[in-house]
């Protein structure tokens, strides 16, 4: 009941500010961009492409919006395999700052962005869901707007843009390296759609030695921490599994130059 | 095994599994034991020092049902001569605290809060928007929300919840002044001023109501039951 309240309450604000006038705002610096959200998946689950694919799904939205002349890729990691080096998702997006279409400076630096240092790590970054945006402006629905039963279904998340989305796929640790090769959370390695076995109910869970992908909060909220890259794993890695826990597939992109 | 640590390890579950569920509602009941005030004082900075602080989150508790703990404010106070500084975070007891909704699996928990090691510095805690409630249940606004702007949250201290060792006051005189001095607050949203720190983002230029309305806030404070 409480939760039904507070849901009730973030609508009310929601209608007050005008959701259609925030999810539609101008962008009024694409050419300066070098930070967004993906406003829409690739669609197929934890299965990428692999770090290719998903740079080149950066490239495209950023191509489309007029910011096409950088050098885009995805903030993901991936994890070592045999004869083959991890990437971490912090070594592959330049070194910033990085701005977000209004001109939002999202992290002056590597150390901003991630919390380095005691210091920097509790004072924050400036990645909130008021900044981070997708290369068209719109602020990703988070915890808590537009509530609906079906807000977990990707048959439903598919046809609106309004049903919360705040998780997006990192498959990094908080400061943005790879796991430890030994438990995917990179579906492996972003080539992968499969869902771990249930447990004989109907539910499916991710987690240690099960293909799932680690994700942050746009909205910094849920999770227990709240965390912009690394607060939990998915429930699996189809497209289906990762509306469960309430993402539908968006990455981080970033400019490398 | 203890009632905090009990916790932790439902938190931790919950954070592996993303379960973003009221799963509250089977589990045993938690009190509320922190909150956002409803209502600010009314005088600036002064809040009749901490004692006045105090009583007003002690006020507002019973108000609601919640009296019977024991409500600290947390503010720091700075040194001054012949007295030692005392900081927000030895104030508020150990935690775990649940705020107005009372979901068990969502712990504030105290080493989460102040970023004690640095990966809990680096993920955060459940500190934010939507649990940072009043007694009544009710969100703050913030950025992005109808105005006036409310997100700023008095403490006079630092990011590990201490006061400040050197520099100007920030504590408003140590809670006794509405003019001079200024106050570090803290955003309830976690936006504002490239950071997202809920306990000093940054320090305001005065200690009246309306030099707290230019920042976004109207004087209101954090709670915590020592109990």
């Amino acid at each position: 009941m409480a939760n039904a309240r507070i849901s009730v309450v973030t609508l009310v604000l929601w209608l007050a500010t005008g959701a259609d006038a925030l999810a539609q705002r101008a962008p009024a610096y694409a050419s300066q961009m070098t930070f967004f959200v993906t406003s829409e998946p690739i669609g197929v689950g934890g299965n990428l492409g692999g770090l290719a694919g998903a740079d080149a799904h950066c490239q495209a939205l950023a191509t489309a919006v007029g910011a096409g002349d950088r050098i885009w890729h995805a903030y993901l990691s991936t994890q070592a395999r045999p004869g083959q080096p991890a990437v971490n998702a912090r070594d592959r997006i330049g070194t910033g700052p990085w701005y977000n279409v209004r001109g939002e400076m999202i992290a002056r630096d590597l150390a901003h962005l991630h919390g380095d240092t005691l210091e920097l790590a509790r004072l924050g970054n400036n990645l909130t869901k008021q900044s981070a945006l997708t290369e068209k402006g719109q602020i990703v629905p988070g915890l808590g707007d537009f509530p609906h039963p079906r807000s977990r279904d990707w048959e439903y998340a598919k046809t609106t843009p309004n049903s919360n989305r705040h998780e997006i796929l990192t498959g990094s640790a908080p400061d943005g390296t790879a796991y430890d090769a030994a438990i995917d959370y990179t579906c492996d390695n972003w080539t992968s759609n499969a869902d771990p076995e249930t447990d004989g109910g109907p539910r499916i869970y991710g987690g240690a030695g099960r293909p799932n992908a680690q994700i942050g909060f746009t909205d910094r909220m849920g999770g227990g921490d709240g965390s912009w890259n690394s607060s939990h794993g998915t429930r699996g890695c189809s497209q289906t599994a990762l509306v469960l826990t309430h993402g539908i597939g968006q990455l981080y992109c970033f400019a490398v130059n | 095994m203890t009632s905090k640590s009990l916790m932790t390890l439902v938190a931790v579950w919950l954070a592996v599994t993303g379960a973003e569920t009221a799963l509250g509602q089977d589990a045993e009941e938690v009190p509320m034991t922190f909150f956002i005030t409803s209502e600010p004082i009314g005088d600036g900075g002064n809040l009749g020092g901490l004692a006045g602080a105090d009583a007003h989150c002690q006020r507002l508790a019973s108000a609601v049902g919640a009296g019977d703990h024991t409500w600290r404010a947390y503010l720091s106070m700075q040194a001054r001569p012949g007295r030692p500084a005392i900081n927000a975070r030895d104030r508020i007891g150990d935690g775990p605290w649940y705020h107005q909704i009372r979901r068990p699996d969502r712990p504030i928990v105290k080493s989460e809060l102040h970023g004690d090691t640095l990966v809990e510095a680096q993920r955060g805690s459940n500190l934010f928007k939507l649990y940072a409630l009043t007694e009544k249940g009710e969100i703050i606004n913030g950025v992005g929300d109808p105005l006036p702007m409310q997100h700023d949250m008095l403490t006079g201290s630092r990011t590990d919840g201490r006061a400040f060792t050197e520099g100007p006051d920030r504590t408003c005189n140590n809670w006794t002044s509405s003019d001079e001095g200024t106050a570090q607050v803290g955003h309830s949203d976690r936006v504002g001023n490239g950071n997202t720190s809920w306990n000093s983002a940054h320090a305001t230029t005065g200690c009246s109501q309306a030099d707290f309305a230019t920042w976004g806030g109207i004087g209101l404070f954090y709670c915590f039951a020592v109990d």
